[in-house]
């Protein structure tokens, strides 16, 4: 079991290399870039400066021809695609992943700012999801076809059939526009670094609310149904039978037997969550003006600024394959029965 | 006092045509120390029947309608489910078909064996309770049994589980085993291994047994009294001695002549019973087997042969027993 972890630790290498080469080439194929943005922008204040400036020949452009390929050479883009590649590649396995064009600044402190905002985010919506979808499966396996039952699947299907951004509007325009009862956007209040420990709290919780229900709306349907279930499965299993046939009330063979094997196909999906927990949602956040991940990723990949694109995509393609391993440890934690590459076969 | 009663017992299921009565008015005793075999085809009603006197049906679409479960001076159909606890795996225990299955796969089989044990001593101290597990596994004949607890029912092959099944089974003591179908998933070395072992188990504890099969071999080899159902009630009774000598009911013949045998012609042809079981929709209003009866006539199409007593502790439901006798 050792040797098949150690394994799959050593083939994250080359799938690491896999998706950078190939994110790294689209960056490189797309029309548009940096450069591109600067010539516009350089363009538009040079319009500001005054309309009779006469631009170079036929092209629009505000730089000289020296100057562009100076800023080419700046950023790597006079390279061919191989070698700019290599040397991006060297450099962030020095732990360097360069330096935002937007912000001119290393790309790692840019993306360490948004850490904290979306490990919050994530984490509440890893502990919703499972503090409400476990329990509520198994309420409503037990109590399958009852009033109960069919109303939580209308309530959680619903949530489900809408996107999270309509609900984030629903309820931004409803509890936080009309009533008042929560503040329209932001993590903390802008007074936040003046508010006493209680205060902050409360204040981090008030923020928090709306953008949770719409991040976790969505996300009970899939989770609540596969362990409403499983856990069905596993009650009209033979061995439920047994233990009640041993003498066990029938709650108790609930959680001492059914509950165990139900979590197998819960266990699966665990692990595949951590990069959840940092990619968010860019509408959600983009509506509810959260400084986090998904915006900025939606925000770098509009901007064309492609160190921080790269720098995003080698923390989740990494935390992404962390995940999977994560998934196949809880899986054999879960059920004894898997046992990992020792060639042994179990029925 | 018998210490099973089991008196006009019905159980029907809900199915997409309504209400299916699947047991009708099955009655039979079980004696302390008693074996007594249940035997007919598949689909006949024999593990409805045990699970009904076990309170075991799955909910909620199987239910017991009619008749009484007396256990010595206790009717079990009346309990509330807390006092019927008390009974099973304690009082009346049970081994299932699928050993594979009827093991929880994620847990040790020690666990599951002393859970068994420790449901009704709860008194037991935890170093008690293994040293029960351990002589269970003993007494099952299941050699290393602290390694063998220690391991996870896929580890240990099909009849080891069995053994663990009864084990688990005879954890409280009981009274009464109900063993339905406990050989039929096992190769045929095994499966005599395990009867052995309930012979030997039922002398050592006196415990009484009620077999549920389909292979009258396995009633010949282990019981003292036979029930023969067909489609949901009893076709004849009586004890295994007679039954074999004697059959009555014309189902009972054709299944005993179903047996291929040692001593006939080889390479003739097998004998069966012509037809179908009718399906649990299509039961007809009188005797059952009618339709694949050779000595069939219009009353066994109309009305329903009572149970008949042949000779002391011999019944037969059969219009047309005697006839059928002196043909």
């Amino acid at each position: 079991m050792t040797s098949y972890f150690i394994r799959r630790f050593m083939l994250i290498v080359p799938t690491f290399i896999g998706v950078t080469i190939l994110v790294f080439a689209v960056t490189r194929l797309v029309p548009g870039g940096p450069i591109e943005r600067m010539l516009q922008e350089a363009a538009m204040a040079g319009a500001d400066v005054g309309a009779a400036t006469t631009s170079f020949g036929g092209g629009a452009s505000a730089l000289s021809d020296e100057q562009i390929d100076e800023l080419k050479a700046y950023y790597g883009f006079d390279k061919p695609v191989v070698l700019g590649y290599l040397e991006w590649l060297s450099k962030v396995v020095q732990l360097d992943l360069g330096t935002s064009t937007r912000y001119s600044e290393p790309v790692w402190d840019t993306i360490k700012d948004r850490f904290p905002i979306s490990i919050f985010y994530g984490i509440t919506t890893l502990i919703l999801t499972y503090g409400v979808c476990i329990p509520l499966g198994i309420v409503k396996a037990i109590r399958h076809k009852t009033t109960f039952d069919n109303l939580t699947s209308a309530v959680v299907f619903f949530g489900y059939a809408i996107p999270g951004y309509v609900v984030a509007i629903a309820l931004l325009t409803a509890f936080a526009g009309n009533l008042g009862w929560f503040p329209l956007s932001g993590f903390v209040s802008d007074d936040f670094d003046d508010l006493g420990t209680l205060e902050k709290i409360w204040d981090v919780t008030h923020h928090a609310v709306l953008p949770l229900m719409a991040y976790t709306a969505g996300s009970f349907a899939v989770t609540t149904m596969l362990m409403k279930n499983s856990l069905m499965d596993n009650l009209a299993a033979e061995y439920v039978r047994t233990a009640i046939a041993k003498g066990m009330a029938f709650r108790q063979a609930v959680f001492m037997h059914a509950f165990r094997n139900s979590l197998i196909p819960i266990a699966t999906s665990f692990g595949s969550n951590i990069t959840l927990i940092l990619t968010g949602s860019f509408l959600i956040e983009q509506i509810f003006n959260i400084d986090g991940f998904g915006l900025l990723g939606w925000e770098s990949l509009v901007e064309r600024d492609y160190p921080v694109v790269m720098g995003i995509l080698v923390i989740s393609s990494l935390l992404f394959m962390i995940g999977n391993i994560l998934s196949d440890i809880c899986v054999a934690l879960v059920d004894p029965r898997v046992k990992f590459g020792s060639g042994e076969t179990s029925q | 006092m018998p210490l099973l009663s089991v008196c006009d017992l019905s159980a029907a299921f809900d199915t997409e045509d309504g209400e299916v009565t699947v047991v009708d008015r099955v009655s039979f005793e079980i004696d302390p120390g008693e074996t007594l075999g249940l035997v007919g085809e598949s689909g006949c009603g024999k593990s409805v029947t045990a699970l009904s006197i076990m309170g075991l049906l799955p909910k909620p679409a199987g239910r017991v309608v009619g008749g009484t479960v007396g256990f010595r001076d206790e009717s079990l159909n009346d309990l509330p489910a807390e006092r019927l606890r008390a009974f099973r795996g304690n009082r009346i225990a049970m081994i299932f078909q699928e050993p594979m299955t009827a093991l929880n796969p994620v847990q040790r089989v020690g666990r599951q064996l002393a859970e068994a044990y420790a449901l009704h001593a709860p008194s037991a101290g935890a170093a008690a309770v293994r040293s029960r597990v351990l002589e269970l596994l003993e007494q099952v004949g299941i050699p290393a049994p602290d390694r063998r607890m220690a391991e996870y029912p896929h580890q240990l092959s099909g009849g080891m589980r069995q053994r663990v099944m009864i084990a688990m089974a005879l954890a409280s003591r009981p009274d009464l085993l109900i063993a339905d179908e406990p050989t039929t998933a096992l190769d045929v070395t095994i499966q005599a291994q395990i009867l052995e072992l309930l012979r030997d188990l039922q002398t050592e504890t006196g415990m009484a047994i009620l077999f549920i099969t389909h292979d009258l071999g396995v009633i010949a080899e282990l019981c003292s009294r036979v029930v023969v159902m067909y489609a949901g009630r009893i076709a004849e009774q009586a004890t295994a001695r007679a039954l074999f000598a004697a059959p009555r009911h014309p189902y009972t013949k054709g299944l005993l002549a179903s047996i291929p045998r040692l001593e006939g012609e080889p390479k003739t042809v097998l004998t069966t019973i012509p037809g179908t079981v009718p399906g649990v929709g299509e039961l007809p209003a009188g005797c059952r087997f009618a339709n694949r009866c050779p000595h069939g006539v219009d009353v066994c199409r109309e009305r329903a042969p009572p149970l008949e007593g042949v000779a002391v502790g011999h019944d037969v439901a059969c219009h047309r027993w005697r006839v059928v006798e002196a043909a």
